[in-house]
C-alpha cells in the first residue's frame, strides 16, 4: 500500500487554532432536547397502560380454573369462602398424596382435573381411600373408574328447571342455570345404583351413586355451579353449597403437574446441562453486541451528487428497434440508398447535387454491371420480406466495394475519405 | 457511543464461566449475570475515561485544485485540547469521487495539549468541485471496550480541473505555427495579413509581391543594370480575436466513446486556446446553456488556460434546452471587432440544432464562425455491418443519423459558418488545425 496514512508530529511552526471544531453531533442535553416531543409521548403510553394494567387488575397471574384461591370469573373462591364462612374447613392440595391424607381425615374431595393429568390407577386409588367425591366436569378417564357405565353426552340445549331425583342437595337447588354438561346413564350404571338429576333430553347435568370401590359420587357435568362467574345463577350456589357442605371439611384437589403420568420420565430441562440456557442468552447479547459493534455508522453519510451521462448512440439504437418493431423495410433500405448513392457520387466525383440516373449511369459503367440492375439495386427493388432486405443491403456494400475497388485496386474502403479529397 | 470489537469479544467469552460452573442451572446463571455486569461496567468505565472528542481542534491543509488523473496529499491536523490522551480513530467526510486511498480510517493516539498529522492520498475521479465538511472521531478509552464519537466541521475544498490530455498535440501545431508565423514570412498578401519586411526577389516569389517603388530606390542609376528587385513580405495579423462558445446544455450529456461530449468540448477548447495564446491571439471563453455557467475574458499567456481550466473544472452538463438567441449579445459583451467564434455544440439534429440554425446568419455576418461538434465514430461501423436483420436495421440508423447531421452540417456552412466534425480523440487537434488553416490564409 501507498504511504495513504500515516501519523507524525505536527510540525510546531503552524499557526495554532486553539478553538475546538465545532461539533455536527448532537450532544445528550440536545438529544433530549430535541427528541422532547417523542419522549413525552413514549412516557404518556407507558404510564397508561401501567394505570390500565392496575385497574385491571391484570397484574396478577391468572390462576388454575376452579381453583378455591382464584378471584378470576374461572375460579371458584366464592364457594370456598361462602364454605369457610359456614365453618367448613376447606383446604386446597394440588398432589395426589396431599389429597389422599385429607380423604383419609374424612374430607370431601372436590376433584378437577382440567388437564386431564390423572390417569385411572391415581382415580382408583383416591376413590379407594375416599368417602365422599365431589367431581367437576369429569373426564373420561374418572367417569371409567368412578362411574361405569356413565358416558358424556355432550352439552345441555337449555337450563334444566327440575331435579326430578332424591339427592337433597339437587332438591334444595330446584333448577341449574343455562351452559350444563349431559351425562348419559345405561341400565347397567342404573342397575349398580346411578341416579341422574336435573334431566335434559336422555342425559342429566348431575349424576350420583356409588363407586366400585365404595366412595359416594357426585359428577357435575359442567364447572358451572362452581364458578364465581356463574355461581349465583339459579340454583348454582345451593347445589354446589350442598355437595361440598355436607361434611366438616372439603378437599379442593386441582391435580398439579407432578400427578402426571409422564411425571417419572427426566424431563428436557433435566437432560440438558445447567449452562445450556444462559450460553444461549449470551449468544443472544453477543450478538445484539456485535451487531452494534458493525453497524453503528462511522460519522453521517456522504452526499455524493453524480452528473448526468447519457451513451449518445441510444438514439441510434432506439431507432433501429423503431424499424424492426415496425417492420419499416422499404424506408431502412432507403436510408442505406441515400447514404450509398451520396458516396457513390462522392467517389465517382460527381457533384453533389448530381442526379441518381446519372450515379446510376457512372456505377454501372465503372463497375461494368448492368445499368438496370444498378438502378433496380440504388432505386427500384422493394424488398418483399426480411431475407430480401438483407440480401439488398449486402447487395447495395457489396455495389460500393466494387465501385471502390474498380477507382482505385490498390486502396483498401476503410482508408478512402467520406469527402472525396485525395489524400 | 460505539462498541468494539473486543466488547463483543468479552461478552462472548463469559461462556467459559458459565460453562466451567454450568454443573447447577443456577450458578451458570448467576456466573452469566455476573459477567455481564463485570463487562458492561468495564465498558462504562471505559467510556468514562475516554477522551472528549469534541474537544479537538481541526486543521487542513490541502492543495486548492489539481488535474484530473494527479494525487495530492489532503493533511489534517488534530490538536487535542482536552486533559486525556486522545486514542481515536479519524475518518474524513470525502465523497467517493474523491478517491481516497485505502479505507480511510486512521488511527492517532495524541497526548493532552499535543497534536497530531493525518494524511490521506487523493486520487479524484472526475472533474469539479469535491467537498468535504466534516471529520469524525472515534475517541477509544484505554481498554478499548466503548467509544465516544462525535463528528466535527472541517469544511475543505479541492477543485480538480480538466485533465487537458491533447496538449500532447500541441507541440506539433506550435511548430507548423512557427512556419506560418513571422519567422517565416508568407508572400500572400490578403485581409489578415500585415507588412512585414522587404527582401529581394529570388525565383519563385510571386510577382505580383514586387514592389516597384522600393525596388526604384535600390537600384543605383550609375550602374544600369544592376537594379534588384524588391519584394514584400507578409505575416498573418496578430492580436485576433477568438470566442469560444462552449455549450453545456443537455446535448453536452451524450457520452460519445469514453467521455460525454462536454469534456471533448473542454479539451478542444484548452487545444485552441493554448495554440492560440502563443499565436498572439486574444481567446475569450463562454460557458452558456441558458445563462452564462463561466466565463474568461481578458486573459492572457500562461494565466489563460488557467483561469479557463478553473471555469471548467465545476461546469456539468444541464438537462435543459440550449437558449442560442443569447449568444450573440454574449459575444457582443465580449468584443465588439471581428473574431473568430468557435461554438463547440451539437450539430447533429435537425430538431436540435434549430435555435443554432436560427442565430448563425446573424452572427456569421459579423464574425468568422466555426461550429465544432463531436460526432460518434462508432456511426461507420455501425453502417457498414450488414451481417443480419437486426444489424440493417441498425445500419439504417446510423445512416439516418449521419445523413441528419449531414443535412445539419450542410445547413450550417450555406450560412455562412465552417464545420469541423470528428471523434472524441480527434476533435481538439482538427480544431487547431482548422485555425491553423484560417490563419494561414489570413481569415481571422
Amino acid at each position: 500500500m501507498s504511504a495513504a496514512r500515516e501519523a507524525e508530529t505536527a510540525s510546531t511552526a503552524r499557526t495554532r487554532s486553539d478553538r475546538p471544531a465545532p461539533a455536527i453531533t448532537p450532544g445528550v442535553r440536545r438529544t433530549l432536547r430535541r427528541g422532547r416531543t417523542w419522549i413525552v409521548i413514549a412516557l404518556a403510553l407507558l404510564a397508561g397502560a401501567l394505570v390500565l394494567v392496575v385497574v385491571q387488575g391484570a397484574v396478577r397471574a391468572p390462576g388454575s380454573p376452579l381453583a378455591a384461591d382464584n378471584p378470576a370469573p374461572g375460579g371458584a373462591q366464592a364457594l370456598a369462602r361462602v364454605l369457610a364462612d359456614r365453618g367448613v374447613e376447606v383446604g386446597q392440595v394440588r398432589s395426589l398424596d396431599g389429597a389422599l391424607d385429607a380423604a383419609r381425615g374424612g374430607a370431601t374431595i372436590l376433584l378437577h382435573d382440567d388437564l386431564g393429568v390423572l390417569d385411572r390407577e391415581r382415580v382408583r386409588e383416591l376413590a379407594s381411600v375416599a368417602d365422599r367425591i365431589v367431581v367437576a366436569r369429569p373426564d373420561f378417564a374418572a367417569l371409567e373408574v368412578l362411574a361405569p357405565g356413565v358416558r358424556l353426552a355432550g352439552a345441555a340445549g337449555d337450563a334444566p328447571a327440575d331435579a326430578a331425583c332424591a339427592l337433597p342437595a339437587a332438591d334444595r337447588a330446584g333448577a341449574l342455570s343455562d351452559g350444563q354438561r349431559l351425562l348419559a346413564i345405561d341400565d347397567d350404571a342404573e342397575a349398580s345404583g346411578f341416579a341422574g338429576c336435573f334431566p335434559s333430553g336422555d342425559g342429566f347435568a348431575v349424576v350420583a351413586g356409588t363407586s366400585p370401590d365404595g366412595a359416594e359420587v357426585v359428577l357435575v357435568g359442567a364447572t358451572t355451579p362452581f364458578a364465581n362467574e356463574t355461581i349465583d345463577e339459579a340454583g348454582n350456589a345451593a347445589l354446589a353449597i350442598g355437595l361440598l357442605g355436607e361434611r366438616d371439611a372439603v378437599a379442593w384437589y386441582l391435580p398439579g403437574p407432578g400427578d402426571a403420568d409422564a411425571a417419572d420420565a427426566p424431563s428436557l430441562a433435566e437432560l440438558t446441562p445447567g449452562w445450556v440456557s444462559p450460553v444461549l442468552v449470551l449468544l443472544v447479547v453477543v450478538t445484539v453486541a456485535a451487531g452494534i459493534w458493525r453497524g453503528r455508522r462511522f460519522g453521517p453519510l456522504v452526499v455524493e451528487d453524480l452528473p448526468v451521462h447519457v451513451p449518445a448512440s441510444e438514439t441510434g439504437e432506439g431507432r433501429a428497434r423503431l424499424y424492426a418493431r415496425g417492420s419499416a423495410r422499404l424506408r431502412s433500405l432507403d436510408q442505406l440508398r441515400i447514404g450509398s448513392i451520396r458516396r457513390l457520387a462522392a467517389a465517382l466525383r460527381l457533384p453533389r447535387s448530381a442526379e441518381v440516373d446519372a450515379v446510376v449511369a457512372a456505377a454501372a459503367s465503372t463497375t461494368g454491371r448492368p445499368a438496370a440492375s444498378v438502378r433496380a439495386l440504388l432505386v427500384d427493388a422493394e424488398p418483399q420480406g426480411d431475407r430480401d432486405l438483407v440480401r439488398l443491403a449486402r447487395d447495395l456494400d457489396g455495389l460500393e466495394r466494387a465501385v471502390h475497388a474498380a477507382i482505385s485496386p490498390d486502396q483498401a474502403l476503410e482508408a478512402t475519405d467520406p469527402t472525396g479529397r485525395r489524400p | 457511543m460505539a462498541l468494539t470489537g473486543r466488547f463483543s469479544l468479552l461478552v462472548a467469552l463469559g461462556v467459559v464461566p458459565v460453562v466451567l460452573l454450568g454443573s447447577d442451572a443456577g450458578a451458570a446463571w448467576a456466573a452469566l449475570v455476573v459477567w455481564l455486569v463485570v463487562a458492561i461496567g468495564l465498558g462504562a468505565i471505559d467510556l468514562a475515561i475516554a477522551a472528549s472528542p469534541r474537544l479537538i481542534a481541526v486543521e487542513r491543509e490541502l492543495p486548492p485544485r489539481l488535474r484530473l488523473g494527479e494525487t495530492v496529499r489532503s493533511e489534517l491536523v488534530l490538536r487535542n485540547l482536552g486533559r486525556r490522551r486522545l486514542r481515536a480513530e479519524v475518518r474524513d467526510g470525502w465523497p467517493p469521487s474523491a478517491g481516497v486511498h485505502g479505507r480511510n480510517r486512521a488511527r492517532v493516539d495524541v497526548p493532552a495539549a499535543e497534536g497530531r498529522r493525518v494524511v490521506l492520498a487523493l486520487t479524484p475521479t472526475r472533474r469539479g468541485d469535491r467537498v468535504t465538511g466534516a471529520v469524525t472521531v472515534r475517541s477509544h478509552g484505554p481498554l478499548g471496550l466503548w467509544a465516544r464519537q462525535a463528528t466535527l466541521a472541517a469544511p475543505g475544498r479541492i477543485r480538480v480541473l480538466p485533465p487537458f490530455h491533447s496538449r500532447a498535440h500541441l507541440p506539433s501545431r506550435l511548430t507548423r505555427l512557427r512556419e506560418l508565423d513571422g519567422r517565416t514570412p508568407i508572400l500572400i498578401r490578403g485581409q489578415g495579413t500585415e507588412f512585414d519586411s522587404l527582401r529581394e526577389y529570388v525565383r519563385g516569389d510571386d510577382v505580383r509581391s514586387i514592389d516597384w517603388r522600393a525596388t526604384a530606390r535600390r537600384s543605383d542609376p550609375e550602374s544600369p543594370g544592376s537594379a534588384k528587385l524588391m519584394v514584400r513580405t507578409w505575416r498573418p495579423e496578430r492580436d485576433r480575436r477568438i470566442v469560444i462558445v462552449v455549450d453545456t446544455s443537455r446535448t453536452a450529456a451524450a457520452r460519445i466513446g469514453d467521455e460525454p461530449r462536454l469534456d471533448t468540448a473542454y479539451e478542444a477548447a484548452l487545444l485552441l486556446a493554448a495554440l492560440a495564446t502563443h499565436a498572439g491571439d486574444r481567446v475569450d471563453l463562454l460557458l452558456w446553456d441558458r445563462r452564462l455557467r463561466g466565463r474568461v475574458h481578458g486573459a492572457s499567456g500562461p494565466d489563460l488556460l488557467a483561469r479557463m481550466v478553473d471555469a471548467m473544472a465545476d461546469v456539468d452538463a444541464e438537462l435543459i434546452e440550449a437558449d442560442w438567441a443569447g449568444v450573440p449579445a454574449q459575444i457582443r459583451g465580449v468584443t465588439s471587432r471581428r473574431a473568430l467564434v468557435v461554438l463547440l455544440t451539437a450539430a447533429d439534429s435537425t430538431g436540435s440544432a434549430r435555435g443554432l440554425l436560427s442565430v448563425l446568419p446573424g452572427l456569421a455576418s459579423r464574425h468568422r464562425v466555426v461550429v465544432a461538434s463531436v460526432a460518434d465514430p462508432t456511426l461507420e461501423a455501425a453502417v457498414r455491418r450488414r451481417d443480419e436483420l437486426a444489424d440493417v436495421y441498425a445500419a439504417a440508423a446510423a445512416e439516418r443519423t449521419r445523413l441528419d447531421a449531414d443535412r445539419v452540417a450542410a445547413a450550417v456552412r450555406r450560412l455562412g459558418a465552417s464545420t469541423v466534425a470528428a471523434g472524441p480523440a480527434d476533435l481538439p487537434p482538427a480544431l487547431a488545425d482548422r485555425y491553423l488553416e484560417l490563419k494561414a490564409a489570413g481569415q481571422l
